[in-house]
């Protein structure tokens, strides 16, 4: 009894780290995250695109590149110089998307895109970012992405921490199926299995 | 999709008949007499017309959520754009977008009608098919939330909900009723003998169809067996969407093993000096747009469960009687 009772604590301990930690990481890691977060969403509302990093090595990156007739997805090695053909050729600025790859695999980011999202019937819109630090994973913890959303206005949030829909409505928010929670006004993170 | 046990039981009970073939004409047929493949059965003028001749109440007693104005402006924004219907994100609504695809296209007013007398009456027919949406259903309508753009559209909940509540397959077994939050699980969920049968109900199309929920068709040329359909009718690819909107880089999981996902393939084509690599471009049609994508045919095998060929029904002939 006394084992089992070791053993859940144990689990109990390393779960609330792993929730702790990504609080910290933001912490310690916010100017270069909220950096990325600028740079993409300057570069976005010029030309929208999406980044992500379909290995775990970092070497691999996809870019969705969205235009108003087609989405076209093309996949790269980091180094290839094919890449940059492809963004001056749709008309993208090579040179924050280039930046922003960089800086992805440097904080082990695996998507950072733009999600539309609906408040009393109005459009808004927040930047997600998807975080696989190889320093969370844990043998104990199934969910494994770290997931911020850079909201644009202050938001609400109930006394758990919770995101919620508006001041109005005082219901949990869920973006992608996942319920948010509080870094500050503007930031908030969840743990998910999924990084989209 | 959740339950994946559930969902291996049904399979081995119901779903073990691969379907090969279920044509209704030989496939040389229609390589011979090619026919338009989008046949126009009414304009989206008249859609529009139809739409603004009629008044509706502000409320529907049958569709309580369902506010008009927001209604109208989704059902217009449906005959203008037929192709930016988009299913709502982590819903399983996916089949049914896909299959509006064809209807959409092909007859606005029909689309048109159907809505407006389901605003009005909280029951309509399509054809032959008399839909009448369970009260769980109407109540719903309306109230979808953190679903993206779906969230404003009450017209396409209800589109979709009514699909879901009327078409029921063995995947459904379990899930019969309606529920809050049932248009996430296997309440709408949608196997490929049901898509077909959709399409051939609802589109009136003839569908001449290659492979089965588990097992993954054998082409002896997959790239020349797909330029061929798209060249006679509407394609569409029942796949793994796992592997083709990645969502996690775990592979090991038993999810991955299934088809997910209805898309409508426009276009095929080898790259000029990929040869080796077997790289094609191919462009299909989902969540409400158009994409572009450069893959391997070994991966475009790999994601295949099924291929759907649709040509419309050949036009009657006119004896001049």
């Amino acid at each position: 009894m006394k084992t089992l009772f070791s053993i859940l604590l144990t689990l109990a301990v390393f779960s609330s780290c792993t929730t702790l930690n990504i609080k910290n990481y933001y912490r310690k890691y916010h100017p270069t995250l909220d950096s990325m977060e600028m740079v993409f969403n300057q570069a976005y509302h010029k030309k929208p695109f999406s980044i992500q990093f379909s290995d775990r090595a970092f070497d691999r990156v996809s870019l969705e590149l969205i235009t108003d007739t087609l989405t076209y997805i093309y996949e790269y090695h980091v180094t290839e110089a094919r890449m940059l053909d492809t963004l001056v050729k749709y008309g993208y600025d090579p040179i924050p998307i280039i930046s922003l790859i960089s800086s992805m695999q440097s904080m082990e980011c695996t998507w950072i895109n733009n999600l539309d999202y609906y408040t009393e019937d109005r459009k808004h819109s927040l930047t997600y970012i998807s975080l696989w630090p190889r320093a969370f994973n844990s043998p104990f913890v199934n969910k494994k992405y770290y997931i911020l959303t850079y909201f644009q206005q202050p938001q609400y949030f109930d006394n758990e921490g919770r995101l919620l829909v508006g001041r109005r409505l005082r219901r949990v928010r869920r973006i992608n199926a996942e319920v948010f929670h509080r870094i500050n006004d503007k930031v908030c993170y969840t743990i998910s299995d999924q990084f989209r | 999709m959740r339950r994946p046990l559930l969902r291996l039981i049904l399979l081995v009970l119901f779903g073990f008949t691969a379907r090969h073939a279920l044509a209704f004409s030989s496939p040389g047929d229609s390589i011979l007499t090619p026919t338009p493949i989008h046949p126009v059965i009414s304009t989206r003028d008249k859609a529009l017309s139809l739409l603004d001749s009629v008044s509706l109440p502000d409320s529907s007693v049958w569709w309580p959520n369902v506010r008009k104005t927001w209604f109208m402006e989704n059902i217009k924004a449906n005959i203008l754009h037929p192709l930016a219907i988009y299913q709502g994100s982590n819903t399983n609504f996916c089949g049914y977008a896909a299959m509006s695809y064809l209807p959409l296209q092909d007859d606005p007013v029909k689309y048109t009608r159907f809505m407006l007398d389901l605003y009005l009456n909280g029951k309509a027919n399509w054809g032959k098919i008399r839909f009448t949406p369970s009260k769980e259903v109407r109540k719903a309508a309306g109230t979808l939330r953190f679903k993206g753009i779906l969230d404003i559209r009450p017209g396409d909940q209800m589109w979709f909900l009514v699909l879901a509540d009327h078409f029921r397959g063995y995947l459904n077994f379990f899930n019969r009723r309606f529920k809050p939050g049932a248009e996430d699980t296997f309440w709408a969920a949608v196997n490929y003998g049901k898509f077909n049968r959709m399409i051939r109900e609802m589109a009136g199309y003839q569908v001449e169809a290659s492979g089965s929920d588990i097992i993954r068709p054998h082409f002896k040329d997959l790239y020349t067996y797909l330029t061929s359909r798209l060249s006679t009718g509407v394609t569409y690819l029942y796949v793994n969407n796992v592997y083709l909107h990645k969502k996690s880089h775990d592979t090991r999981k038993f999810r991955n093993s299934f088809p997910t996902h209805f898309i409508v393939l426009t276009d095929i084509h080898r790259i000029p000096g990929e040869e080796d690599r077997d790289l094609v471009d191919i462009i299909y049609w989902d969540y409400g747009g158009r994409t572009l994508r450069q893959v391997e045919m070994r991966f475009l095998k790999k994601i295949i469960f099924g291929v759907s060929h649709c040509t419309p029904p050949p036009k009657p002939q006119n004896t001049g009687k």
